[in-house]
């Protein structure tokens, strides 16, 4: 069993791992500027065209689980490099597929006008009402099936190299020291990397389906799908891909924090139960995004918040228990990785509270086509997911800016992602619908503090990837 | 799967391949199975392209033809995936049934076209190839499902529509049953030594 890491990246890893960060940042970049676009024009300070809300608002969230998955995927390729060999040009043709990926999908938005948000509900690509032609829907769905080609490739390449070293995903997920005697448990990054890729090619398998229905369904019109079966495959694939972002992304908290402060973090028996738990359990609480589909079938609507209650707690507690105990009087220096890290965690473990609340179905019937969903995965994407890959990006980089540089840095991002996060869950409280691109005259003042937060983050983020770009030879070098 | 047929010795094998193809062509279970589309497309088909695996031993697959040719398993898999395809369209089905001459050409190019290629192909490829396939058969499976089940039509002329819905069920429950092995096989053991040569 190996249980330290015993492996250097090449020279060409970490290129490529720069090249994701790189991406990383100028693709979250551009999606903050629609994003910050689109609250500016819900607080009546800019005026866009509502096609253009629309497609800004398709372009966001799909751009934004994409750039999520990129940035874990980096972090996670980095770090799982270091106990298993894994394959440069699986993990260098996943970042080309995405991109190209990206690309259509920007054109298929901007250029073709396809506006069905990030959820391609069946059969709205097809029936577009006049808003975008046919073939703007079929680049649009085919740039998300590249991409998810690209990650099918990529959890391939992982699960071939942990499975070469490790045997089984039992023996990966530490089975026999959870169940066992085993004193070596493999360490954490295995452990979250092998549900990763359980969870994650099961999603991928189920959205490539739909996908390739959806398309077939724009060909040939006469070949239908239950709406509510093609509802079901999306969330699923939708709802495990998003949370995988956040368990790839929380690698880097049990790397680097043990680095930080010299304690290792060594999986016990709670540690490895709460993965195992959770890999079953992210591929079961889907059924809270349907919680409003009166069609569904009831228990499973009750399953849904059942386990939706503790699909993601058992790892948060472990990551954000062990965290707190790792850092407790560990004289740990503080600096911008590290603090960002450390935000991180806590964004992931706030985020997860408004989602548990939404997931109740009596609160949810009122609650869900309101701002405080948006509210719920902008905090522990923007300030969880985000925040990690960004203190990712803080290490790898080590840059020269002053200290006061890089506090400013991590401030004006922390403060800007908490007042738009805020901003989203009190408009939710306040019932201010989602998905609107024009408000009522008593929900402007609110939005308007969302597009101030906007642009603290927008400023916050220039500055913290900024030196990544300025000094990009030298991230690849020093790590 | 391929890991156990490969343990049985090449004489038996061939053996073991020729006597399911003759079996299969005997006349009599040859019209049992082509009355029904069920087990035309999932009994009768599948286990053509296994007679085809069988009749291949095992050591042809390291043989210096297979090796220079079929680096990676690529082209094995890709004649595999394209004479199987042909044979997936509903109307070489109601050909195989109306005309002897398809009837006979199905007779040797499942086994030949597809399933020696993959006997060859398959030990060779790397684990990164065969989880893309096993994914692509998973997807695949559960659209052609689909698109059994959602047909507006009678997709072929020889079969009504019930049995075309069956089918349509039996293929998204076949997706399920692969997915589930492959997972119990993930699960339970992997020999390291087979994913090292990738």
């Amino acid at each position: 069993m190996v249980t330290h890491p015993d492996l250097v990246p090449t020279l060409g890893a970490r290129r490529a791992v720069i090249a994701y960060l790189a991406v990383f940042g100028a693709v979250l970049l551009l999606m903050m500027a629609l994003g910050l676009l689109m609250r500016l024009n819900q607080g009546a300070l800019v005026t866009l065209p509502p096609e253009i809300f629309y497609q800004s608002m398709t372009v966001h969230g799909t751009g934004m689980v994409g750039v999520a998955s990129i940035g874990g995927a980096a972090v996670l390729w980095y770090f799982l490099g270091r106990y298993v060999r894994l394959t440069t040009w699986v993990f260098v043709l996943n970042l080309l597929t995405f991109t190209v990926g990206a690309a259509m999908i920007l054109f298929a938005d901007f250029v073709g006008g396809f506006a069905a948000a990030w959820t391609f509900l069946f059969p709205l690509p097809a029936k577009a009402g006049g808003q975008w032609e046919q073939w703007a829907a079929m680049v649009h769905l085919g740039g998300l099936l590249l991409i998810g080609t690209g990650f099918l490739l990529f959890h391939l390449d992982t699960a071939r190299a942990i499975l070469g070293r490790y045997g089984s995903l039992t023996r990966a997920l530490g089975w026999p020291s959870l169940f066992g005697n085993d004193p070596e448990p493999p360490p954490p990054t295995i452990v979250a990397s092998t549900m990763v890729l359980i969870v994650n090619t099961m999603g991928l398998v189920f959205g490539a389906s739909v996908l390739v229905i959806s398309l077939i369904n724009l060909v040939v019109p006469q070949f239908t799908i239950d709406a509510l079966i093609a509802k079901n495959m999306i969330y699923f694939f939708g709802h495990v891909f998003i949370n995988a972002t956040i368990y790839m992304a929380v690698i880097v908290v049990y790397e680097l924090l043990p680095e930080y402060t010299g304690r290792p973090w060594k999986p016990n028996r709670p540690f490895l139960a709460a993965w195992t738990l959770s890999t079953v359990l992210v591929m079961v609480a889907y059924p809270h995004h349907l919680l409003m589909d009166f069609g569904m079938p009831h228990w499973l609507l009750i399953l849904g918040q059942i386990v939706s209650y503790v699909s993601g707690l058992p790892i948060l507690v472990v990551t954000a228990f062990g965290a707190l105990m790792i850092v407790y009087r560990s004289g740990l220096r503080w600096d911008l990785a590290a603090g960002l890290l450390f935000i991180g965690v806590f964004g992931w473990a706030a985020g997860v509270v408004p989602a548990i609340i939404d997931a109740t179905i009596i609160v949810n019937s009122v609650m869900h086509n309101t701002l405080w969903v948006p509210g719920h995965f902008h905090t522990y994407l923007l300030l969880g997911q985000v925040a990690m890959v960004l203190g990712f990006v803080a290490w790898t980089g080590k840059t020269r800016a002053s200290q006061l540089f890089n506090a400013l840095a991590f401030w004006i991002f922390v403060a800007g992602g908490i007042g738009l996060t805020q901003s989203f869950l009190y408009a939710g409280r306040l019932g201010i619908p989602r998905r609107f691109a024009e408000y009522l005259p008593e929900w402007i003042g609110q939005a308007r503090i969302g597009a101030f937060s906007a642009a603290l983050v927008v400023i916050g983020t220039v500055m913290l990837v900024g030196p990544l770009f300025i000094r990009l030879n030298r991230a690849m070098a020093v790590r | 799967m391929a890991e156990i047929l490969n343990l049985i010795p090449s004489f038996r094998r061939i053996a073991m391949g020729a006597g399911l193809f003759l079996v299969l062509a005997a006349p009599s279970l040859r019209e049992v199975l082509e009355q029904d589309m069920t087990r035309h497309m999932l009994i009768q088909l599948p286990f053509l392209v296994l007679a085809g695996w069988l009749l291949i031993p095992a050591a042809a697959a390291s043989c210096r033809f297979v090796v220079i040719w079929d680096r990676f398993g690529i082209a094995g898999i890709l004649t595999a995936n394209l004479a199987a395809a042909y044979w997936m369209l509903p109307r070489s089905l109601d050909n195989a049934i109306a005309l002897p001459v398809f009837e006979i050409a199905k007779f040797i190019s499942l086994p030949l076209l597809v399933g020696v290629p993959l006997g060859c192909c398959w030990p060779r490829m790397p684990m990164l190839g065969k989880g893309f396939v096993m994914a692509n058969v998973v997807s695949m499976l559960g659209i052609a499902g689909w698109l059994y089940l959602a047909a507006p039509v009678r997709v072929c002329v020889f079969y009504l529509s019930d049995q075309q819905e069956a089918v349509g069920r039996l293929l998204l429950c076949l997706a399920g049953a692969i997915s589930l092995a492959v997972l119990f096989c993930a699960f339970v053991g992997f020999r390291p030594s087979a994913a090292r040569t990738a």
